[in-house]
C-alpha cells in the first residue's frame, strides 16, 4: 500500500516527522517497507510537446520525434513507446538530466539518428505505475514547465506492508484512522453527496444477484452525459502517487476512490450493456463452464463455474472483483456510466484471481475483505466527482441489492483476562480508550472489568476476545510489557537418550576426522540409476508434485548422490582432500502410503589424503581402511555386542572393496570404495571411500551402560608368530581360529604385519600376530605359556590351513 | 725414594691424567691402570711387605688417602664428562620448534548445526525438551491445525512443495493437488506435541523446512528453523518477551537489545516480530541493518486459541507462547555470509572455517 503523505495529511493531522511516524507505524504493527520522495531530483526534466512523430528511418519499432521543450530549437528524440501522438504533452529528460534510477541522459545516436533527450514513462521518473508507455500529461500542461514543478510540491510516499488481517488499511482513509489511533488524533473520512437529477437510476438499470453467498452486496449508480478526457492535475497526481497509471477522468476517479476508501469500483459504458425492456439488466452469477470473456488487458479468459461474473443478457461482461471486460470498457465515446460498487466474497475472488493468474488492485482488496457497508459511500463519492470533473449528471437513487446485510458485531473483553495473557496491568479505562480510538464502540459493564465492544464492519478481523487483546497491546506498546520468565513447575530440560546418542555419533564422526556437510534433500530422479541403487525395502521414490526443477524432483533415498556431488565440487575447485559426513533424512514410500517413510542416515565420503604431504613424510592415499577406521571408531563408541564388516556385492561399490556393516547381526549399512564408473557419473575422481549407516540400527544396538573390568596388574607374556595362509583365507577367520584355540590364558590378539613376497609362496600371505597371554592373579612364566602357545598354533594351522613361517 | 714419595708422585701424576681425560673411555683406562687389580697403586703397595712394621701404618694410611683422592677425582671428572656429553647430545638434538606438528585434525560441525545445538542447549538449560517431527507432513498439521484459512497464499503450489500421495484416500480440498507436503516450517510439530502431551509443555523443535524459493544468495529451497513452544497455566506475553530477550543476549551478546514489533501470524495472537539491535553499528544505523539499527531475527506470539481448539486444550485454563527462528538467518547475521548456497555446497574450505 503506497501512502502519499500529502494525501494522508488531508485526512488526519500528523504532527510527527516522517521518521517518527514510520517508527510509530512499525511499532504498532504496520510495517513500513520503504519511504521515498517524489518531485525531488527532477532537474533537467521538463514538460515537452510532441510536434512531429515520424517512423524511424531505420527501425520499425522506434519513432523519430521533434519535441518542443519551450526553449531553443525543438529536440530530436528517438522513442520506443507507442502510446502517444503528435500534440501530446510528455515529460522530457534533456541532455545532462539524471533520472531517479541513476541514468544520465546524453546526446547519442540510435540506429543512425541523433537523439537529444528522452521522453519518460512514470517508472522512469521514480513514480509508480505502468512502464508500458510514456506518461502522457494533460493537454493544458504548460510546455517547458519543470516537471518537478508540475508534480506539485514534493511529496513523500511511504509503502506499508499491510498484514492479511487488516483489509481496512488498504485505503488512505483506513490508514488515516490507524494513524489517528496510534497518535491520539482524529481522522476524517471523505464523503460526498452527489446532486441528482433526471430519470431515476432504477428505471434504466436492474441488478440481480444469483449467488448471494459470493456477492453480499451489489450497488449500481448511473451517471449520464459524461465527457471523457484527461484528469486534472491533482487527480493524476493522487493516482500516480498510489501506484496506478492515469487513464482517463472516469477511470482515474474509480481508482482514486478505491485508493481513498478501499472500495474497488468499476465503470461500465452503459451504452454497451444489453438492454431488456428498456433496462440494462445486470446479473451477478457464477460463470458457465467454458464461458469466455475478454478482459480489459485484452486476454481472452476461459471461465468455469467456480468463478463469479457480472453478466448481461449477452453473457459475461466482467470478472467479479478481478477485472472488467473489454466490450463494456469506458472509451473516448462513452457518454453514460454504469458505476459498480459491490462486495464480493474473499475466498471466491482469491481463487478466481489465482486460477487465472490475474491479480489486480481490486482483487487484492476483495480477497482480504471489503466492507459491504462502504459500497454506497464510495459510489456517492465517485458519482459526485464524475459530475464535478467529467460534467456528468447523476441519476437519482442507487440500485442497491444487499441480500446479506453486514451488522456490527457485539463482543466482550475481560480486562483481567487480557492482563493475565499479557502479563500487564492495563486499566479498563486505558483499554477502552485505545479501542475507541480505533473506531470501536466501547461500553463498560457494571463490574468494571468487562468491556462491551461494538465492532464496525470495516474491521472484519476483530471476531474474538483475543483480537482485542492484540489491539490493545499493539497500541499501548509491546515495549511496555514487563519482561518475565515462565514460572512453570514440573519441567525438565534434557535431551532424550536418542538425541544424546545422535550427538555422540556426530562427535565420533568429527573425532575420526570428517567434516559435517549438508546436501539437498531432493535429488534428480535419475540419480538412483546413476548411483546404481534401488529404493530400499522394495519401496518407491517419493516424488514432488511441483519440483523446482528435474534435478530436484524426488526425495533422496540415500545420502551418497549428494555427497558425491560435494566430492566433485571440491575436486573441481582444486581441493583434492575431501572428508565429509552428513547426518540427514532419507525418504521412501510404497503403494497405499500417504506420508513417506523417513529414516535417519549417517553417510560419509573420503577422497585424496588426510592432509597434503608435509615435512614429516607423505600421507597415504585414503582407501577402504580409512573408511573402515571411521566405522570402527563409531562401533567402539556405540559398543554393540557384536560388530562385523563382511564382504558384500553392492553395485555402487568397487567389487572386492565393498562390504556390509553388521551390528548385533543386523545390517546397519555399507562401506567401500565407490565404483569408478559411479564416481565418474557424478564427475568425481576415484578412489572415493564412502559409507552410509542407518540411524535406527545404530541406536538399537548402542549400549550406554558399560561394565567394569579389572585393569591388569600382572604383566603379559607376548609371543609373536607369522602364519602363512592361502590368499582366500580372511584375517577375520584366522583371528577367530586363534581366539577359539586360545583358552583362558590368551588375552589380546594383534595383527601387526601382512606380508607377501620373498619367502612366501605365490597365492599365499604371511600374517604376523602378537599374542599376549595373561591371567589376572599372577605373572605367567614362559614354562606355563609355551605348551599353550604351541597347542594353539597346531590348532590354528589345522583349522585354517596355515603354516608357520620360520 | 720412599714409598710415601712414590705414592705422592703417583697421586700427582694420576690427578693430572684424570684432569686431562677427554672422555669417559680415557678416564676409565686411567682408573684401570692405576686402581685396577694390576694397577700402579696396587704395584706400589706390593712393596709394603718389605717395610719395617712400624712404617707400615703410615704408608697404609697414605695409600688409602691417595686411593680416596683418586677415586674422588675420578668420580668428579666422570660426572663432569657425563654432563658435557649430555649437553653435547642435547645441543645436537635441538630442533626448529616452528616446524608444524604432526596431527590429524578433528572435523568440524556444520555451521547450521553448531548454531542449532547452541540454541538447543540454551533452551534445555531453561527447562525445555527437544521434540522432532516428520519433514514430509500432512496439510492438516502444517496449515489447518495452525489456523491457516483454506485460501492462505502459503498453501499455493507456487509456495509449497507437495508430495505425491500414494494412498487411496481422496485428497482434501485444502492443498492444491494433495494434502501431503514438505513442511514449510517447524510449527506442525507444535500440534503433534500438544496432541500427545497435555500441559505443561516446554519444547524446542529444530529441523529442516522447505519452501519453493529459487536458490540464490539469500534464499534456499530448504533451510532450518527452531521452533519453541511453552504451554502452561499463567504463561504471559511478558514471559515470551523475557525468554526471547534472554536467548538473544545469549546468542548475540549481553549488550544486544531486543524489540518486539506487532505483526500477524495465523497461529499466534498477539503476534510479534523480534528485532535485535544491529551488531555492526550497535543501533546507530548502517548498511547491514538497512539504516534501521535493528535486524529482524524471529517471529513469535501467544498461541492462538483456535490452535488450542484443534488439540483440545482449554484456552481459559492454559495459555502459551510460540516462536520460530531461522537458523540460516542467524548464521548470515552472525558471520555476514554473502551467499547461503555455500551452506549446501560442501566446500571443505568453507566448512573448515567454523
Amino acid at each position: 500500500m503506497h501512502v502519499s503523505m500529502k494525501w494522508l495529511k488531508e485526512l488526519v493531522d500528523v504532527d510527527l516527522t516522517v521518521e517518527e511516524l514510520v517508527d510509530r507505524l512499525d511499532m504498532t504493527g504496520t510495517a513500513v517497507e520503504s519511504v521515498r520522495s517524489v518531485g525531488e531530483g527532477m532537474e533537467g526534466i521538463v514538460v515537452g510537446s510532441v510536434l512531429v512523430k515520424e517512423p524511424h528511418p531505420d527501425a520499425d519499432k522506434l519513432s523519430y520525434c521533434s519535441v518542443d521543450v519551450g526553449a531553443g530549437e525543438p529536440l530530436r528524440i528517438v522513442c520506443g513507446a507507442t502510446n502517444f501522438e503528435a500534440g501530446d504533452r510528455v515529460p522530457v529528460a534533456c541532455v545532462g538530466a539524471t533520472l531517479p534510477g541513476g541514468f544520465t541522459i546524453k546526446k547519442t545516436k540510435l540506429r543512425g539518428a541523433v537523439s537529444e533527450g528522452m521522453m519518460c514513462s512514470a517508472p522512469e521518473l521514480g513514480l509508480g505505475g505502468d512502464a508500458g508507455g510514456l506518461l502522457v500529461l494533460p493537454p493544458d500542461t504548460p510546455v517547458g514547465m519543470a516537471f518537478g514543478e508540475y508534480l506539485g510540491q514534493a511529496d513523500t510516499i511511504i509503502e506499508l506492508e499491510v498484514t492479511p488481517n487488516r483489509p481496512d488499511c488498504l485505503s488512505i482513509a483506513g490508514v488515516a484512522r490507524e494513524v489517528a489511533a496510534i497518535t491520539g488524533k482524529q481522522a476524517t473520512v471523505p464523503a460526498s453527496v452527489p446532486a441528482e437529477s433526471g430519470a431515476p437510476a432504477h428505471r434504466a438499470v436492474s441488478v440481480e444477484i444469483a449467488d448471494p453467498d459470493l456477492c453480499p452486496r451489489y450497488t449500481a449508480r448511473l451517471i449520464r452525459g459524461v465527457k471523457i478526457g484527461p484528469s486534472p492535475e491533482w487527480l493524476t497526481e493522487r493516482v500516480t502517487a498510489s501506484g496506478a497509471r492515469p487513464v482517463s477522468n472516469i477511470v482515474d476517479i474509480t481508482n482514486l476512490v478505491m485508493f481513498e476508501l478501499g472500495q474497488p469500483l468499476h465503470a461500465f459504458d452503459a451504452a454497451t450493456l444489453a438492454v431488456r425492456d428498456g433496462v440494462a439488466a445486470v446479473t451477478v452469477r457464477r460463470a458457465r463452464n467454458g464461458e469466455r470473456l475478454t478482459t480489459l488487458d485484452g486476454q481472452e479468459r476461459v471461465l468455469d463455474s467456480e468463478m463469479l461474473v457480472i453478466a448481461d443478457d449477452s453473457g459475461a461482461i466482467a470478472l467479479a472483483g478481478v477485472m472488467g471486460g473489454e466490450n463494456t470498457e469506458v472509451s473516448g465515446q462513452t457518454v453514460d456510466i454504469l458505476l459498480e460498487s459491490a462486495c464480493f466474497e474473499p475466498t471466491s475472488t482469491s481463487r478466481t484471481s489465482r486460477s487465472l493468474g490475474l491479480i489486480s488492485e481490486a482483487s487484492t482488496r476483495f480477497e482480504r475483505g471489503v466492507d459491504p457497508e462502504g459500497c454506497v459511500r464510495a459510489a456517492d463519492r465517485a458519482a459526485a466527482l464524475m459530475a464535478e470533473i467529467a460534467g456528468g449528471t447523476v441519476a437519482p437513487g442507487v440500485v442497491d441489492v444487499y441480500p446479506m446485510p453486514a451488522a456490527p458485531r457485539e463482543l466482550e473483553l475481560r480486562v483481567s483476562r487480557m492482563n493475565a495473557i499479557l502479563g500487564t496491568d492495563i486499566s479498563a479505562t486505558e483499554a477502552g480508550r485505545i479501542l475507541a480510538a480505533l473506531g470501536l464502540g466501547v461500553e463498560t459493564y457494571n463490574d468494571g472489568d468487562t468491556l462491551r465492544i461494538t465492532v464496525p464492519t470495516f474491521r472484519p478481523d476483530l471476531e474474538r476476545e483475543i483480537d482485542f487483546v492484540e489491539e490493545v497491546v499493539r497500541v499501548w506498546g509491546m515495549e511496555r510489557v514487563p519482561v518475565t520468565l515462565p514460572a512453570g513447575r514440573g519441567r525438565i530440560g534434557r535431551l532424550t537418550a536418542h538425541q544424546r546418542w545422535m550427538r555422540r555419533i556426530d562427535a565420533t564422526m568429527r573425532a575420526a576426522g570428517l567434516n559435517e556437510t549438508m546436501t539437498y534433500s531432493f535429488v534428480d530422479s535419475a540419480d538412483l540409476g546413476r548411483v546404481r541403487m534401488t529404493v530400499p525395502d522394495d519401496g518407491l521414490l517419493v516424488e514432488l508434485v511441483n519440483p523446482m526443477s528435474e534435478e530436484q524432483a524426488v526425495m533422496r533415498t540415500s545420502l551418497l548422490p549428494g555427497l558425491l556431488r560435494s566430492v566433485s565440487y571440491n575436486q573441481r575447485r582444486g581441493v583434492p582432500d575431501v572428508h565429509l559426513y552428513e547426518i540427514g533424512t532419507v525418504f521412501s514410500t510404497s503403494p497405499g502410503r500417504k506420508l513417506p517413510r523417513e529414516h535417519g542416515a549417517v553417510g560419509g565420503v573420503m577422497a585424496g589424503l588426510w592432509s597434503r604431504p608435509g615435512w614429516t613424510g607423505d600421507d597415504h592415499p585414503l582407501d577402504f581402511f580409512d573408511g573402515k577406521g571411521v566405522i570402527e571408531a563409531l562401533a567402539e563408541d556405540l559398543s554393540p555386542r557384536h560388530f562385523q564388516v563382511r564382504p558384500a556385492d553392492l553395485p555402487w561399490l568397487q567389487p572386492g572393496r565393498s562390504a556390509e556393516v553388521l551390528l548385533d547381526s543386523k545390517v546397519a549399512g555399507w562401506l567401500g570404495e565407490v565404483h569408478p564408473s559411479v564416481a565418474a557419473a557424478f564427475e568425481a575422481d576415484a578412489p572415493v571411500v564412502a559409507f552410509e549407516l542407518d540411524v535406527e540400527v545404530l541406536l538399537s544396538t548402542a549400549r550406554a551402560v558399560r561394565t567394569y573390568t579389572e585393569v591388569p596388574r600382572h604383566p603379559a607374556v607376548t609371543l609373536d608368530v607369522a602364519l602363512v595362509v592361502d590368499e582366500s583365507v580372511s584375517v577375520e577367520r584366522v583371528e577367530q581360529a586363534i581366539r577359539k584355540a586360545g583358552g583362558v590364558l590368551l588375552d589380546t590378539v594383534r595383527l601387526f604385519d601382512v606380508y607377501r613376497g620373498l619367502g612366501v609362496p605365490e597365492g599365499s600371505k604371511s600374517l604376523a600376530w602378537a599374542l599376549s597371554y595373561r591371567v589376572p592373579d599372577r605373572t605367567l612364566t614362559d614354562e606355563e605359556v609355551r605348551p599353550v602357545h604351541e597347542k594353539l598354533l597346531r590348532k590354528v594351522c589345522g583349522a585354517v590351513g596355515a603354516e608357520l613361517r620360520s | 725414594m720412599s714409598i710415601i714419595d712414590e705414592l705422592e708422585s703417583l697421586k700427582a701424576e694420576t690427578l693430572a691424567r684424570i684432569a686431562d681425560a677427554a672422555d669417559l673411555a680415557v678416564l676409565d683406562a686411567v682408573r684401570v691402570e692405576v686402581l685396577g687389580k694390576k694397577g700402579s697403586l696396587t704395584g706400589v703397595l706390593r712393596g709394603l711387605g718389605a717395610l719395617p712394621a712400624e712404617d707400615r701404618p703410615a704408608v697404609g694410611k697414605a695409600s688409602n688417602e691417595v686411593r680416596t683422592a683418586l677415586e674422588q677425582a675420578l668420580d668428579e671428572r666422570k660426572a663432569l664428562l657425563a654432563d658435557v656429553a649430555l649437553s653435547a647430545r642435547v645441543a645436537a638434538d635441538a630442533i626448529d620448534v616452528t616446524l608444524p606438528g604432526r596431527k590429524r585434525l578433528p572435523g568440524r560441525k556444520h555451521l547450521i548445526n553448531q548454531i542449532t545445538d547452541e540454541v538447543v542447549d540454551i533452551f534445555t538449560g531453561l527447562g525445555y525438551a527437544v521434540a522432532e517431527g516428520p519433514e514430509a507432513e500432512l496439510d492438516y498439521y502444517n496449515f489447518t491445525a495452525l489456523n491457516h484459512p483454506p485460501t492462505h497464499p502459503a498453501r499455493s503450489a507456487t509456495d509449497t512443495f507437495y508430495v505425491r500421495d500414494l494412498s487411496e484416500e481422496v485428497p482434501g480440498q485444502t492443498g492444491p493437488v494433495t494434502d501431503v507436503l514438505l513442511r514449510t516450517h517447524t510449527s506442525p510439530v507444535q500440534v503433534r506435541v500438544m496432541e500427545r502431551q497435555k500441559p505443561p509443555v516446554y519444547v524446542i523443535v529444530p529441523g529442516r523446512v522447505y519452501r519453493r524459493d529459487i536458490a540464490d544468495p539469500s534464499h534456499l529451497p530448504q533451510f532450518h528453523q527452531i521452533e519453541g513452544l511453552a504451554v502452561d497455566e499463567g504463561i504471559t506475553f511478558g514471559d515470551l518477551k523475557g525468554t526471547l530477550d534472554y536467548v538473544c543476549k545469549e546468542l548475540f551478546g549481553k549488550d544486544r537489545k531486543t524489540r518486539f514489533r506487532p505483526h500477524f501470524f495465523p497461529f499466534t495472537e498477539p503476534s510479534a516480530e523480534v528485532d535485535v539491535s544491529c551488531g555492526i553499528c550497535a543501533g546507530s544505523g548502517c548498511r547491514f541493518c538497512k539504516y534501521t539499527g535493528w535486524q529482524e531475527i524471529l517471529g513469535c506470539g501467544m498461541v492462538d486459541p483456535n490452535v488450542f481448539g484443534y488439540v483440545d486444550i482449554d484456552p481459559e485454563v492454559h495459555t502459551g507462547f510460540a516462536f520460530g527462528m531461522g537458523v540460516e538467518r542467524i548464521a548470515a547475521l552472525r558471520y555476514d555470509i554473502p551467499d547461503l548456497r555455500m551452506l549446501v555446497e560442501g566446500d571443505m574450505r568453507f566448512l573448515r572455517q567454523f
